[in-house]
């Protein structure tokens, strides 16, 4: 079993997160956020600020050449305030209470915390748009620079088969509006980043981040640079899970760095975020709200399909309308479904951008799809697990999007596996002691759900997708020894370790013998982002690639033979505006799980006692890695569902400490994870390899919200469920 | 103000303002940035060290409530290059990913197994139960305290599962 390459450092306190690196000669830069959901910036005066001892700079919106950013597509000043007037978007107009104002560079923090204290700014309020509702109904457009009338500014559709006739057939019809909730990353380490002008003149930015040229070319933008001139490096990263993959701090310290120099002052720049401004000033998983019909004739086939999704996107649109596409997807389920009207909406408000979080909507859109299942299996009196097989994708069925799967839907393994392992290992009831609840027997009631979900791999929608790799052989007769350079982000899941792994197997020599350089854009090329669940199928694919040119040239004579190789996977395409036909997906990935849980019906509380996930990761480049990413999104999903309860009022998030945010903690868990890794290839992932770090997340609330009904008869359709939520549950349909 | 301590058995000291808290000290005056910090306000757990015997949060400590005091931190758990147990517990047995609160983990693992060198599962849960961990699931690092807390009794650690299946 190879162990962890970044173990060493880590255990030994050795690893450099972003915050660790401590120069004498630092300046600290603190970022202001302007603290208003919704205002129109009157006045700015950072004179007061400027007379603060220790003060050195500030930078404002007019420091940045052009003032905007976005992942997709740019709708965001990077400071508020008036700037140099090159962008579609207002700059003076703050959407989000983290829209940030201007940074404080100073000689320590204390001079930069007082020099921001001491910025006068006079805000002309604008109505609040603090919720989906209010912000359909308003005539008040947050982006007006769109053309549109209204801030539901992005709008999915599908329309397969004859939706009437599908409803004409139905015998059963299942309705339900879910709510699903915000998620916060909180990742262990808050966001910090450190910039400075390179030995090469290239600004230079630090930070803990998923995706190093995306970062690069952001900053390029803003300051109007080549994107050589700006160099992005990833320290030890501290956790990311979708928070990371757009921009924070990156823009403004470069910025910073850039305004420094030019006045001849070269130190190096510090920033760092407290907890508090990590949960406030970064994106979060959408919450929305989801109508949904599901119609079924008597023997369990499905034949109708409705929904109508909306998620907030907050102030702007990060990645919504691509978290939107997932949903859209996931929402009737990963089943044969021949007619299916739905309509999707991202709509923008003055609450937290909604972004990436593992999952990407599947975790949304499963809940909905399942719960609804389950409703149909109880309604039809059959099996859950019949009437998922009787329904479920197999290899040449037609998506939702009117389109064959990609080659390999081994939904039905999966399911297999999960409802096998339940039946044979377990009897619901066998439970080990429960410490946490109390002992009062009668007050605990059991029950066991089921759910399943699928999830892409790789970019969606036609968004560019590509991965770059290269490697050195280094030899006389045989390859002795080999460099793997790769901009792949380890954020914890160990990609370091696979991908040099993978090289190793790909060369055919030791692991050992593989050198690698990683995560710099000075020595390595686009790997695309540690997100999506595909960065060990892109990467490997990647280096195949580059082993095979190498090869080549160490085959004509060449001493150390390099090969560079950039894989790009079959491309994907925007959905039809009107229908929704399309191919969004070259791969996906397939999961299971089924949830033994113990309810208390006096307080609320609910324990977890077992899960079961049944993934199908294609192929195992390293168990350990692998399970350690599926008991880690159980645990996350487990937060989700049930213990995490973003607070946002007047579109500001009452909440942002890990005090009163709760992530669970060991005394939370579910008590035992069962793991069970299928091995179905992918047929196009290196190795058979699938992407597999997202889906254990996707149907655990589902199973979760099964498992509740079972034990108390009572459906939820709101998510977290935390034991108030439960007990009015209870409460309003007593048993 | 001026304190005297010892950290990882070095002495260490000097003035400081009154208001420093340990955790910044430790990570900025002795550059010792192993210890980190995830919340500032007691609930993490990254900040971890242990003081005089005992695992404390070193973001809950005023520097100058440390003057005197004898403190390890994670840089100091390692002797002559060779891990501690419980540092080789959370490599050998993947009790970590992004790593971030390892360190605090480890230490509060370390307080716990000098109280008791032989914890039942319930045991090292309650030891740990105050440190966060956003990645792991905790199930892992379970097991690389158990490790550890063999190896330490002079035991060889019970098989990993892959080790028992491959
Ligand atoms: S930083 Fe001290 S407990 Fe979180
Ligand atoms: S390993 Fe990332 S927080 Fe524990």
């Amino acid at each position: 079993m190879t162990t962890r390459l970044d173990g060493p450092e880590k255990v030994t306190g050795a690893a450099l997160f972003p915050a660790d690196v401590v120069r004498p000669d630092f300046l600290h830069a603190q970022i202001v956020f302007t603290d208003q959901p919704h205002a129109r910036l009157v006045d700015l005066d950072v004179e007061p600020a400027r007379a603060v001892p220790g003060v050195v700079e500030i930078l404002t919106a007019a420091d940045i050449p052009v003032n905007e950013y976005g992942l997709v597509f740019r709708d965001q000043p990077v400071l508020i305030g008036p700037g140099n007037e090159l962008t579609a978007v207002a700059e003076n107009i703050s959407r989000w209470e983290a829209d940030q104002l201007c940074v404080v560079i100073a000689e320590n923090i204390e001079a930069a915390r007082a020099g921001a204290a001491a910025i006068k700014v006079e805000w002309e309020e604008l109505p609040i748009l603090g919720d989906i509702d209010t912000s359909l109904q308003s005539t008040v457009m947050l982006h007006p620079e769109n053309g549109l009338d209204t801030n539901a500014y992005h709008h999915l559709r599908i329309r397969k088969g004859d939706i009437d006739a599908g409803w004409s057939e139905a015998d059963v019809v299942i309705e339900g509006t879910y709510e699903v909730p915000y998620q916060e990353h909180a990742f262990l380490q808050p966001e910090a980043a450190i910039s400075y002008i390179d030995e090469e003149g290239r600004v230079t930015v630090e930070i803990a981040g998923q995706w190093t040229v995306e970062d690069q070319e952001q900053i390029a933008h803003a300051l109007d640079l080549p994107t050589e001139a700006v160099r992005v490096k990833y320290p030890a990263i501290g956790g990311a899970f979708g928070g990371r993959e757009d921009m924070s701090m990156q823009i403004v310290l470069a910025a910073a760095a850039r305004k420094l120099a030019a006045r001849g002052i070269r130190r190096p720049i510090r920033c760092q975020w407290s907890r508090e401004e990590s949960i406030v000033g970064h994106h979060k998983r959408h919450r929305g709200r989801i109508k949904a019909r599901l119609g079924a004739r008597r023997d369990g086939k499905i034949v109708a399909v409705e929904a109508d999704c909306y998620l907030d996107a907050g102030g702007y649109n990060y990645t919504s309308n691509k978290v939107l596409g997932n949903l859209h997807l996931c929402v009737g389920g990963p089943y044969e479904i021949p007619n299916a009207r739905i309509d999707s909406y991202a709509v923008y408000t003055n609450a937290v951008p909604g972004g990436a979080f593992r999952g990407f909507g599947a975790p949304q859109g499963a809940m909905v799809a399942e719960t609804q299942m389950n409703k149909l299996a109880l309604a039809l009196d059959m099996d859950p697990i019949e009437l998922r097989l009787l329904n479920s994708l197999r290899d040449g069925s037609m998506g939702i999007t009117q389109a064959e799967m990609p080659l390999g839907v081994s939904l039905p393994f999966v399911i297999d596996a999960a409802a096998n392992a339940a039946s044979e290992e377990f009897q619901v009831g066998e439970l080990r002691p429960v410490a946490t609840l109390p002992s009062e027997e009668s007050a605990i009631r059991r029950g066991r759900g089921f759910a399943c979900g699928y999830k892409n791999v790789g970019f969606s929608f036609g968004f560019p997708e590509r991965c770059e790799a290269a490697v050195e052989l280094f030899g006389d007769d045989e390859v002795e020894r080999a460099i793997l350079y790769h901009g792949a982000a380890e954020v914890g899941q160990g990609s370091h370790t696979a991908l040099r792994q993978m090289a190793a197997m790909a060369i055919g020599i030791d692991y050992e013998r593989v050198e690698t350089v990683y995560s710099d854009t000075a020595t390595s090329g686009d790997s695309g982002s540690a997100s999506a669940s595909r960065l060990t199928w892109m990467s490997g694919n990647s280096i195949l690639g580059a082993v095979e040119e190498a090869t080549k040239k160490w085959n004509d004579g060449e001493r150390p033979a390099r090969g560079e190789f950039r894989f790009v996977p079959p491309p994907t395409q925007t959905l039809d505006p009107v229908t929704g036909a399309g191919q969004p997906n070259f791969a996906y990935g397939y999961v299971a799980e089924v949830v033994d849980l113990s309810v208390d019906i006096e307080t609320g509380h609910i324990r977890v006692d077992r899960v079961i996930c049944a993934n199908d990761v294609g192929r195992v480049i390293n168990r350990t890695l692998v399970e350690g990413q599926v008991e880690g999104a159980i645990v996350q999903a487990h937060g989700y569902a049930i213990t995490e309860d973003l607070q946002v009022k007047d579109a500001r998030i009452t909440n942002p400490r890990l005090s009163a945010y709760l992530i669970p903690g060991i005394d939370d868990i579910p008590a035992e994870i069962r793991t069970i890794l299928l091995e179905h290839p992918d047929p196009r992932g290196p190795w058979g390899v699938r992407g597999m770090a997202e889906m254990p997340l996707v149907p655990y609330a589902a199973a979760v919200v099964a498992a509740l009904h079972d034990a108390t008869g009572v459906w939820f359709h709101q998510l977290p469920l935390t034991p108030s939520r439960v007990l009015a549950g209870l409460t309003a349909n007593p048993l | 103000m001026k304190i005297a301590l010892t950290v990882n058995g070095r002495k260490v000291g000097g003035e400081l303002e009154p208001r420093t808290l340990l955790v910044h000290y430790i990570r900025e005056n002795l550059n010792l940035t192993g210890t980190h910090i995830g919340c500032e306000t007691s609930y993490c757990g990254a900040c971890t060290v242990i003081m005089d015997g005992r695992p404390v949060k070193s973001c809950t400590v005023l520097a100058v409530g440390a003057d005197g005091a004898d403190i390890m931190t994670i840089e100091g758990l390692a002797r002559d290059g060779q891990l501690h147990p419980v540092q080789e517990g959370f490599w050998e047995r993947h009790g970590l990913q992004c790593g971030y609160c390892t360190p605090g983990m480890i230490m509060a693992a370390v307080g716990l197994l000098e109280q008791n060198n032989n914890p039942s599962e319930d045991e090292i849960r309650h030891g740990i139960e105050g440190n966060l961990c956003r990645c792991t699931g905790y199930h892992n690092i379970v097991k690389a305290i158990e490790y550890a807390s063999a190896k330490m009794r002079g035991e060889q650690p019970a098989p990993a599962e892959w080790e028992v299946t491959a």
